[in-house]
């Protein structure tokens, strides 16, 4: 009768351990959608069987253990950082790349283009008024073209700053929820599933914001730091970044009059160097790419350069010259000198002049009745260093600029498409390697090892065939 | 030779070397088996060819085309290596985990010990 007994506890006991097992996977398939959720699962145990010591045998549930990988989700954190860093370049550089046409048909290349023209055709027609007249409309639509073109850009510039600020907000917030899951879990909570997805989750969203690096402490709580260095979070601490305008004093600004540089900086004032993710990119976008364009304190910018040089040899040639009344030309174009940040988009036509005043004549010898507009119009294929910059003529130079904008988009979302790839890479082999067995996974990792050689092999016969193709079609 | 079909061989090369990143966005060992094969195909197809390239050489609808297989050859370049850099670096871990470090302050190795692997 005692073993009949013991039978029945042994399977009461065994039904009680497959009730958990159960349990485990039902709550693993009720949160296959949880952002988060990793696979938990509770290992059987056999129990000693000795009917004559009275061991009745049966089966012991084990403690629920989660199937997470941390190795794995921190690849995925890093995949994501590098696609937030790519998508967000992309994203701003398609609405930068709008103000920079390169068809000629708008915008500063069609402006420059028919200013060049109505040189043209004032140097064929020099006395007449009407010629003349162009010129000076056709010149302050080019000042136009530059004042919206470099506008536009340091609008771009502007909202950047704004995207900066609310990054960082958004990353502070982030890391304040991180702080509330890290006071659960120092209260005891540590093993809640639940309390683990919402903890990883919120970590993929900060790693698409910024490069983050996240360590996870025994007692269940989770340190996070920024930029390799810069702490967020320790334990139930919370540090916050901040984002703001400076006038950096080293080096010496060449231009002080122009815009000051983004800073990121920690809780303590340090410096966060590679924020990485969107916000990386958002900086590099401020701190970088729009500088090359409209200047800042250390460089005047491509745009400035080119209205200023193009403003003064204009200048200079009609004021080499005389008027048909024997007076000497004046200047059309007008800048403020003390500030070459401003040029492009301040730089306006002097609307006291009037056609009468365009000196026509070169004084020489030998004196030419239309030597000026001949100069002028010599502009759009330049044959003297005066009449180029950097080089080139100007047309190639804004050709240069706008295709530079266009590269780095290029660039970017091709990029981004592989960032998005290494991603999905990422995630599938976080999905593999949750509740894998050590024992299968040694198995594999094997397999793996070999089918990485093979198709390494195949990559650098590819590497040098895909190279040579574009060599032979280049020449 | 047209222009046609030397874009379109380069175009089957891409296509190809398309396919094998895609499989490399999910690498299982049959996977990377698979990818072996596609790569090795494209490989060869290249190979076959590229005397025939020379024809072509300034032509710019074929130099595009050349440029669109360089980008995905660089994509599934970079899936390989980060799939391989991901599990170099898991087996690193792993043998630090099970066998601490070695003398030189390297990751233990993790000793498989004499296996046969069946599939089915």
């Amino acid at each position: 009768m005692s073993n009949l007994l013991a039978s029945l506890v042994s399977s009461a006991n065994t039904l009680e351990a497959y009730g958990r097992v159960l349990e485990a996977t039902q709550n693993n398939v009720s949160n296959a959608s949880t952002p988060g959720y990793a696979k938990q699962r509770i290992d059987l145990y056999a129990l000693p069987f000795d009917p004559q010591g009275g061991a009745t045998g049966g089966v012991r549930a084990g403690t629920l253990q989660s199937a997470r990988n941390e190795y794995a989700e921190q690849a995925v954190r890093h995949q994501s950082t590098g696609l937030g860093y790519q998508q967000q370049l992309a994203d701003s550089l398609t609405v930068l790349q709008t103000n920079f046409d390169i068809t000629g048909n708008q915008g500063i290349p069609q402006a420059l283009n028919t200013l060049l023209q109505s040189f043209s055709a004032w140097g064929a027609t020099p006395d007449d008024p009407s010629a003349r007249q162009t010129v000076l409309q056709r010149a302050d639509a080019l000042a136009q073209a530059f004042n919206q073109t470099a506008n536009s850009v340091s609008s771009a510039s502007r909202d950047t700053e704004r995207q900066v600020g609310e990054t960082v907000g958004q990353i502070n917030q982030l890391v304040g929820q991180l702080q509330g899951y890290n006071q659960l879990a120092l209260q005891g909570n540590k093993n809640d599933a639940g309390l683990s997805a919402r903890v990883h989750s919120a970590l993929e969203q900060l790693s698409s914001l910024a490069d983050i690096q996240a360590v996870f402490i025994d007692d269940g709580s989770v340190s996070v730091t920024i930029g390799g260095q810069t702490p967020l979070l320790i334990g139930g601490q919370q540090y916050a970044i901040s984002a703001s305008l400076y006038e950096p004093a080293d080096p010496p600004a060449t231009n002080p009059l122009g815009p000051g540089q983004m800073r990121l900086q920690g809780w303590d004032g340090s410096d966060i160097a590679n924020a990485g993710g969107q916000l990386g990119a958002l900086v590099k976008l401020r701190n970088e790419v729009m500088p090359s364009l409209i200047g800042d304190r250390f460089q005047a910018g491509d745009l400035n350069l080119m209205a200023k040089q193009f403003a003064d040899r204009v200048n200079q040639l009609l004021t080499g010259g005389d008027t048909n009344a024997g007076q000497p030309g004046v200047p059309i174009f007008q800048y403020n000198p003390d500030d070459p940040t401003s040029i492009a988009s301040a730089i306006k036509v002097d609307t006291s002049v009037t056609p009468d005043q365009l000196a026509a004549i070169s004084v020489g010898p030998p004196t030419v009745s239309n030597g000026v507009p001949l100069a002028l119009s010599a502009l759009a294929v330049p044959t003297q260093d005066a009449d180029r910059i950097n080089g080139f003529s100007f047309s190639q130079f804004y050709g240069q600029v706008a295709g530079a904008v266009g590269g780095l988009l290029n660039d970017s979302k091709n990029n981004a498409d592989v960032q998005q790839s290494l991603l999905t890479q990422a995630k599938d082999l976080r999905q593999q390697y949750q509740g894998v067995s050590l024992d299968e996974e040694a198995t594999t990792l094997m397999q793996f090892q070999r089918a990485y050689q093979a198709n390494a092999k195949y990559l650098s016969v590819l590497d040098q065939l895909t190279q040579t193709a574009i060599d032979i079609l280049k020449t | 030779m047209p222009v046609a079909t030397v874009v379109e061989q380069l175009a089957a090369a891409r296509l190809e070397l398309d396919r094998a990143g895609d499989l490399l966005t999910s690498p299982s060992p049959g996977a990377l088996d698979r990818c072996s094969s596609v790569l090795e195909a494209a490989g060869r197809r290249l190979t076959e060819w590229q005397p025939r390239l020379a024809e072509q050489a300034g032509d710019p609808e074929a130099l595009a085309e050349a440029w669109r297989l360089r980008r995905s050859f660089r994509r599934t370049e970079r899936l390989l290596q980060t799939a391989g850099d991901f599990h170099c670096n898991w087996i690193g871990l792993r043998g630090a985990m099970t066998g601490g470090y070695t003398s030189s302050g390297d990751p233990a190795p993790v000793l498989h010990g004499h296996r046969i692997s069946l599939q089915g």
